[in-house]
């Protein structure tokens, strides 16, 4: 990861876009930083692919500014969408064309041509993991492998920011591993990757740095890390029933709160780290324990709620 | 560049779309063959104004007589020449009484006139004055005409067609009157102041022959055939013809309106027939504007595939993408175009008319206003659902206002009129103008003003598409 003093890849600021009377972003501001793999993460109609579309050069905001790459960015800015890859969450691509067709088709269109677009295509195509069925029309692939020639797509014309809209929505366990490994490839290679998902463990997984967007706006925005530690961690110990021990246990400094289980104890406390060996010390002895530690899911949920977003 | 780049890829796509090739070219084909094998062989043609006449003539004429002056010919054409050169009239010889039944039995004739084997000798007998004067004479006439029967004129009418079959009935009896009433007129003049005359003439007037004996029966009768005629000075009574008789010019002899009984051609593609010289053009003209659906699925399918937000992410202007969307469109109407001539020709037998090089014009735009067209209605439609809904109606609903789907010749005067609102009726317009076969001499100028109009619809859709059209 590049060093967060280097001058932002991307910066939103206040960025506001209506549909009619629903409001799609609200005053939303994200910076990200060259080299990074930025995750986003919030649940439907958060304003996730309202921000990718106007970051894709889509659509503009009805208010706030976005500046890519120190520039600033709208619909008309031609020069600066070469330097932007997008993925978007619906598949983007013809069935009718092969996958070289199609990777060569985009290529063409970014100004692409002659041998260096032909090796450009072999290399996507490789790295997908294609290219034995590259001269397949796409329409014959599986779920998995459009999406795989998707994110190929989306790259042919060498960009410096990637943006992954639900980039492994319907795939295979295999070709989201691919997908993984080739994001991750792209990133080390230099390229900013903004990655927006549903799935908490991808972001976990690949991103850093991530922000949680709900209602049209950033509602946390930090390392990993950082976010995880906004929860206690929760210590579940089995043990014999022994009279007075929740009060032994509530007593051990650290500890916030014992609960009883069905088997025994759930000791929560804010970092477990220093607690365990002090219930230890206590001559507390659980048959087995059960840790629970912060989980980037248990923040999102945190963050946005448990109410249903069928919207 | 960017634009050829995206012509080219929809370029392959249309290729690779089996819809297209069966909406733009088999289609049109199948239903060109299909109608082609349906129509009669008077469909395309101009229709004729002239009153058709079909006539059997088994008349064997009269023998020979060195005597005889008059009729110069057969009298069976004598009544022929008399309907010919009628204006308005069609005189078609049949070959024999078998095919005039076929005909009259099938319906394609509402009636055929028979001249029988003895109409001349009958004509011949025809007279005013009775068995004293001609020998064994007849008097066609009566009531309402002349009796046909009495001539040996046959009528075989279509039960079917009673108001065509009565019309020919007429026509013929006038015809018939024309013709024998001068001869018995004449005949009879010519028998007054004859020696047999004036001696009838003495049996009814005694003092007439105390008169023979001052001054000689045939002086006499030469006078007062002369002052008969005198008194009817307006009329030749001796002529035997209707001209002579009225003193009137003869008749110009109409050439055009005689001709031989050409039997329709029986099923099968007939190629070279007229018809396809309105059905390959009104067919090229109809499914060209049939793009509306290709380039609509286009659109469509760029929607709901996802890519046309590839092509709005890459550094394009909308131009660059819609003219790469149009440009492909052109190329494959103006290619239907052409192609379906070319099939007209190697199929059809069609010919391209005195002047083969204005149909490029045409072609070309043609093509350029069903392309506009096409973008501007694939702009509106959101689904394929709405492509084939909607272009189906504006397509079919626009062939039928122009005439695209009936001779043109079968319009109303005001809906013709109102026809000249849609492209296709001043594309038919030029085409009718160099392929229909009694086009006459080809009108360089107003066929080069159709293709004017047509390119002025193009430039109006497309920019009205241009206008209109949303990319997202």
């Amino acid at each position: 990861m590049q060093p967060m003093t280097a001058a932002p890849v991307l910066e939103v600021t206040d960025l506001r876009k209506r549909y009619g009377r629903a409001v799609a972003l609200d005053g939303l501001t994200l910076s990200v930083q060259p080299g990074e793999l930025f995750g986003l993460l919030g649940p439907n109609g958060a304003g996730k692919t309202t921000l990718m579309n106007i970051l894709g050069g889509l659509a503009d905001p009805d208010a706030g500014s976005v500046k890519l790459f120190g520039q600033p960015f709208g619909t008309r800015a031609r020069q600066l969408k070469p330097r932007v890859g997008l993925a978007t969450q619906d598949l983007a691509l013809y069935p009718e064309l092969t996958a070289r067709e199609n990777l060569h088709f985009f290529g063409r269109l970014y100004g692409l041509g002659g041998k260096s677009l032909a090796k450009r295509v072999d290399d996507q195509l490789t790295a997908v993991g294609l290219l034995d069925r590259a001269d397949h029309r796409a329409g014959t692939f599986s779920g998995g492998m459009k999406r795989r020639l998707n994110l190929a797509i989306a790259v042919v014309h060498a960009p410096d920011l990637l943006l992954l809209d639900e980039p492994t929505t319907g795939v295979d366990p295999q070709s989201r591993n691919l997908i993984f490994d080739e994001v991750r490839r792209l990133n080390a290679a230099g390229l900013t990757v903004v990655y927006t998902s549903h799935y908490m463990e991808e972001v976990q997984a690949l991103c850093p740095r991530l922000a949680v967007m709900d209602a049209g706006v950033v509602k946390a925005c930090d390392t990993l890390p950082n976010l995880l530690q906004t929860l206690d961690a929760v210590a579940r110990l089995t043990l014999p029933p022994t009279p007075g021990l929740a009060e032994r246990l509530a007593a051990v400094p650290g500890v916030k709160r014992v609960t009883p289980t069905a088997d025994g104890l759930a000791v929560t406390a804010g970092d477990l780290a220093p607690v365990l060996p002090k219930l230890f010390a206590a001559g507390i002895q659980p048959t087995a324990i059960d840790i629970q530690q912060p989980t980037l899911e248990r923040v999102f949920l945190h963050l946005t709620g448990r109410a249903l977003r069928d919207q | 560049m960017p634009t050829l780049t995206i012509a080219g890829k929809d370029l392959r796509l249309l290729l690779r779309d089996p819809r297209s090739a069966v909406i733009l070219l088999a289609m049109p084909l199948l239903l060109i063959l299909v109608l082609g094998l349906s129509l009669g062989d008077a469909f395309g043609r101009k229709p004729d104004d002239r009153i058709r006449i079909a006539v059997v003539v088994e008349d064997a004429g009269l023998p020979p007589d060195p005597a005889r002056t008059f009729p110069p010919k057969p009298w069976a054409d004598i009544l022929l020449d008399d309907l010919a050169d009628t204006a308005d009239i069609r005189v078609e010889r049949v070959p024999d009484r078998a095919a005039a039944e076929a005909l009259v039995r099938r319906g394609d004739r509402s009636a055929v006139v028979v001249l029988g084997k003895d109409f001349s000798e009958l004509c011949q007998r025809c007279s005013f004055v009775g068995a004293d004067f001609k020998t064994d004479p007849i008097n066609p006439l009566y009531r309402d005409g002349v009796r046909a029967d009495a001539l040996g004129v046959d009528f075989l009418a279509s039960p079917t067609q009673p108001v065509g079959s009565s019309v020919i009935q007429q026509v013929v009896q006038v015809s018939l009157l024309r013709v024998i009433i001068p001869w018995m007129i004449g005949q009879a003049f010519d028998q007054i102041g004859s020696d047999k005359f004036m001696d009838k003439m003495g049996e009814k007037i005694p003092e007439m022959r105390a008169a023979f004996l001052i001054m000689p029966k045939q002086k006499i009768g030469a006078g007062i055939q002369r002052g008969i005629g005198d008194f009817f000075s307006q009329y030749q009574f001796r002529a035997k013809t209707w001209a002579g008789l009225t003193k009137s010019e003869p008749p110009t002899a109409r050439v055009g309106n005689r001709g031989e009984f050409t039997p329709a051609p029986g099923l099968g593609v007939n190629r070279g027939a007229v018809r396809y010289q309105t059905l390959v053009p009104a067919y090229t003209v109809t499914f060209a504007f049939f793009l509306v659906l290709t380039v609509g699925w286009l659109f469509v399918a760029e929607r709901r595939h996802g890519t046309m937000v590839r092509l709005r992410a890459a550094p394009l202007t909308r131009g660059q993408i819609l003219l790469g969307k149009v440009l492909p469109c052109v190329a494959v109407s103006v290619l239907q175009g052409f192609l379906l001539l070319l099939c007209g020709k190697l199929i059809f037998g069609m010919s391209w008319g005195a002047a083969p090089w204005l149909l490029v014009p045409v072609v070309l735009s043609t093509s350029l206003a069903a392309v506009g067209l096409a973008v501007l209605v694939a702009g509106f439609a959101r689904t394929e659902t709405q492509v084939a809904v909607y272009g189906t109606l504006v397509v079919l609903l626009l062939a039928g206002v122009s005439g695209s789907m009936m001779p043109r010749e079968l319009m109303p005067e005001d809906m013709r009129s109102l026809s000249y609102v849609t492209p296709h009726a001043w594309a038919l317009d030029a085409y009718a103008r160099l392929l229909a076969p009694d086009a006459g001499g080809v009108d360089t100028t107003a066929v080069l003003t159709a293709c004017g109009m047509l390119a002025g619809f193009g430039v109006v859709f497309l920019g009205l598409a241009w206008a209109t059209v949303r990319l997202d």
